[in-house]
């Protein structure tokens, strides 16, 4: 008997070497889902009820992890930080990718040249990045207080202040990956029919108006990647403090990425630190669904 | 004798061994470790060794703890940090060296009864041989030290913040002081106290370190004054408040008078130095009142053989080899670095590259007096607890001294619960 739909087949034999070809492509990523994804997720559910320094024999500890991580002051200070990270990177990705992506969206010379231009920080290490950073950051020797005293200016404490740093953490994580929102912008602009600036033209609109009022409304569902984008990556915040500030000053940039990464790889408190782990990975996720409740019902596709 | 009898290998005649020696990464120690296994590859054909620098990683530290946990360890390593070596005992990861029946003879003859001491486990057993160490001491710019008044360096906190007072300026007018008496990394890193409370903390202890019997015992006055000569340093800006790394070099720069730093700057100093730079190095300042002799820091490395060998014994010769005289030696002379042993000034084999190298001379006649790290799984963190306090107290005036070390002590009790 034959069978109907998707699935059809003339005969059997043909469905199951069908099957395997198919087995056969989707092999290098299963195996790399079960391998590097879904293994270390079990692997670190375990590790919530246990007790492990990589070296001794597990511990059964029950709850304990969730017990300690409740009295633990610094892992509530840690996400305090990075949601200020979020508050101050996120509308500063959005305002100057946006902006950018706008400029580059003209008819100017050069325009290939400045797009892999701005792209170009995207694809350097983030280390390097933060190295380099940090050298104009510094208090005495750096670029930019040698500029701002230059022009009769007061130095600012860029990273050694506990009220400044993580302005700047957020500058750098913002001039880091702000080329990869530009390229997502432009694609949404240049997706924006023309007949309606035209139109607007006719009725004597100016650039301002248009932007508000044409281009806004109609890159909102690339608004909500990007702002959806944005949110993950900077809940992962973790080279640029590592490198520039160490965490300091007084923990002011202490994201929670890097105080889970010290509790299990510096201290090897790996059960801890998985507890931790999943802790933060609901708070992400309560927040991305959050934001697609809130910004979605506003996406005009 | 059980014990003895255990760690002598099962080899039989036919079976043919190999050992496995990691040395650091570091160019000079690889060449080291290059002619040291060569030579015993000439003397002992039927051992061989054979050398692999530690493999790359973000510390020597992570790849050695990720070989432990792969079963890849070598069956010698010579770079292990004595703060570590209570882990892996407890892992039950190292070859016990005191079974052997010549360890006492080998150590004793290298160095003390209370460098076997610091060297042993918790347990009571020793699993590592005390290699080289670097005492920490105070690098300093003589010129500039000339200049405000010192022809020798200061000795005292209160004459190291005296010279500050002078050092410290604004020499290009700008309104900013661009000449400090000192630098450190202002991170809270629990590894860069190493090289500012801890060793100015034996110092002044005469030789105490942070743990005694298995008890928090730093915070108390010691700790306490440490912590409010380096608040008055920042406190005056008499250090900049600075992250260092990947910076200039504030010290060979001129603009900072001095650093805590080993003699592993020697190397550094000599190869990047302007043209007429004088320097030299001190015991680190102590309290008023502190008598000689001054106690440092020691940044030991040990040699340890891991359990997995097949031939503890054979391992166990060749490290015996490793801290030869002849190796030693070729430990000053390619890698810059102290030999743990009692006799590094007196014997005359070593004699004339301390002729030929006086720099040295301090750093060997300090090796002497220098306390490592307590032997606990733990440290790291007790570390940790004083670096955060240091960095409020310190670096950003946040707490008092009294309270900052208190918190710090509390903090690091729990940790050792």
């Amino acid at each position: 008997m034959q069978e109907s739909g998707p699935g059809w087949c003339w005969n059997e034999g043909h469905t199951v070497k069908r099957d395997r070809i198919g087995y056969v492509f989707i092999f290098p990523y299963a195996f790399h889902f079960l391998l590097f994804l879904a293994f270390p997720l079990f692997f670190s559910f375990v590790l919530i009820f246990h007790r492990w320094d990589i070296l001794s024999p597990m511990e059964w500890v029950g709850l304990n992890n969730f017990v300690k991580l409740f009295q633990d002051s610094l892992f509530f200070k840690s996400l305090l930080n990075t949601l200020v990270f979020l508050v101050i990177h996120i509308p500063l990705q959005i305002v100057v990718a946006l902006f950018i992506a706008e400029m580059l969206n003209q008819q100017i010379r050069f325009r290939g040249v400045f797009r892999a231009t701005f792209f170009l920080p995207v694809v350097v290490s983030g280390v390097v990045v933060s190295m380099l950073w940090s050298q104009l950051y510094a208090q005495d020797t750096g670029l930019l207080n040698s500029l701002l005293t230059s022009m009769g200016l007061g130095r600012v404490n860029w990273i050694t202040s506990a009220r400044m740093a993580m302005p700047s953490v957020a500058i750098v994580a913002t001039w880091k990956n702000v080329g990869l929102y530009i390229v997502l912008f432009l694609v949404g602009l240049q997706s924006v029919p023309k007949s309606l600036y035209e139109a607007a033209d006719i009725e004597g609109a100016t650039h301002w108006r248009k932007f508000i009022h044409i281009t806004l409304p109609m890159i909102n569902p690339t608004m909500f990647m990007v702002v959806v984008l944005s949110t993950i990556g900077g809940f992962s915040l973790f080279i640029e403090p590592v490198i520039i500030t160490g965490g300091g000053p007084m923990n002011s940039t202490l994201s929670a990425m890097l105080y889970i990464y010290k509790q299990g790889f510096n201290f090897y408190h790996m059960g801890y630190a998985a507890t931790m782990g999943f802790f933060f990975a609901a708070i992400v996720l309560l927040v991305v669904i959050l934001q697609r409740k809130v910004v979605e019902k506003d996406v005009t596709y | 004798m059980m014990l003895i009898l255990g760690c002598r290998s099962s080899r039989s005649n036919t079976e043919s061994v190999r050992l496995v020696y990691w040395s650091s990464n570091n160019q000079d120690e690889i060449d080291l470790a290059r002619q040291v296994v060569d030579r015993w590859n000439r003397l002992h054909p039927d051992i061989p060794v054979h050398h692999q620098p530690v493999p790359e990683g973000e510390s020597s530290e992570e790849v050695i703890l990720a070989a432990v946990v792969g079963k890849t360890t070598p069956d010698i390593y010579s770079n292990m940090w004595p703060g570590d070596v209570a882990s892996y005992v407890r892992a039950k990861q190292l070859v016990c060296l005191d079974t052997f029946f010549d360890y006492d003879s080998v150590a004793l003859d290298r160095y003390s009864e209370d460098m076997l001491n610091q060297a042993r486990s918790p347990d009571g057993h020793t699993h590592q041989i005390l290699w080289k160490t670097n005492p920490i001491m105070l690098i300093y710019n003589k010129r500039m030290f000339r200049e405000v008044g010192f022809d020798d360096p200061p000795r005292t906190h209160s004459e190291y913040l005296m010279a500050a007072e002078k050092m410290t300026r604004d020499i290009d007018g700008d309104g900013y002081v661009d000449q400090w008496v000192g630098v450190t990394d202002i991170r809270a890193r629990w590894r860069d106290r190493l090289f500012d409370f801890y060793p100015l903390y034996i110092a002044a202890s005469g030789g105490r370190t942070l743990i005694d019997s298995g008890e928090i015992t730093f915070d108390n006055e010691i700790a306490v004054g440490i912590f409010r000569f380096f608040q008055a340093i920042y406190e005056n800006g008499y250090f900049p408040r600075e992250i260092t790394t990947v910076r200039r070099d504030f010290f060979l720069h001129e603009t900072a008078g001095s650093r805590i730093t080993g003699p592993w700057e020697i190397a550094h100093t000599e190869k990047f130095k302007p043209e007429g730079f004088e320097y030299d190095f001190s015991p680190v300042p102590v309290p008023d009142g502190v008598q000689e002799p001054y106690y440092t820091y020691g940044d030991y490395k040990s040699i340890v053989v891991f359990k997995n060998t097949k031939y503890p014994r054979e391992a166990w010769e060749f490290v015996q080899f490793m801290i030869s005289e002849e190796n030693d030696l070729k430990l000053l002379k390619i890698a810059t670095q102290l030999p743990v042993r009692g006799d590094v000034l007196e014997n005359p084999l070593f004699r004339s590259y301390f002729d030929n190298n006086p720099k040295m001379v301090a750093f060997a006649r300090q090796a002497a007096y220098v306390r490592g790290i307590d032997s606990s799984p733990t440290l790291k963190e007790v570390f940790d607890a004083i670096s955060q306090e240091f960095e409020a107290c310190v670096v950003y005036g946040a707490k008092s001294p009294e309270e900052a070390v208190r918190d710090a002590g509390k903090r690091a009790r729990l940790v050792l619960e």
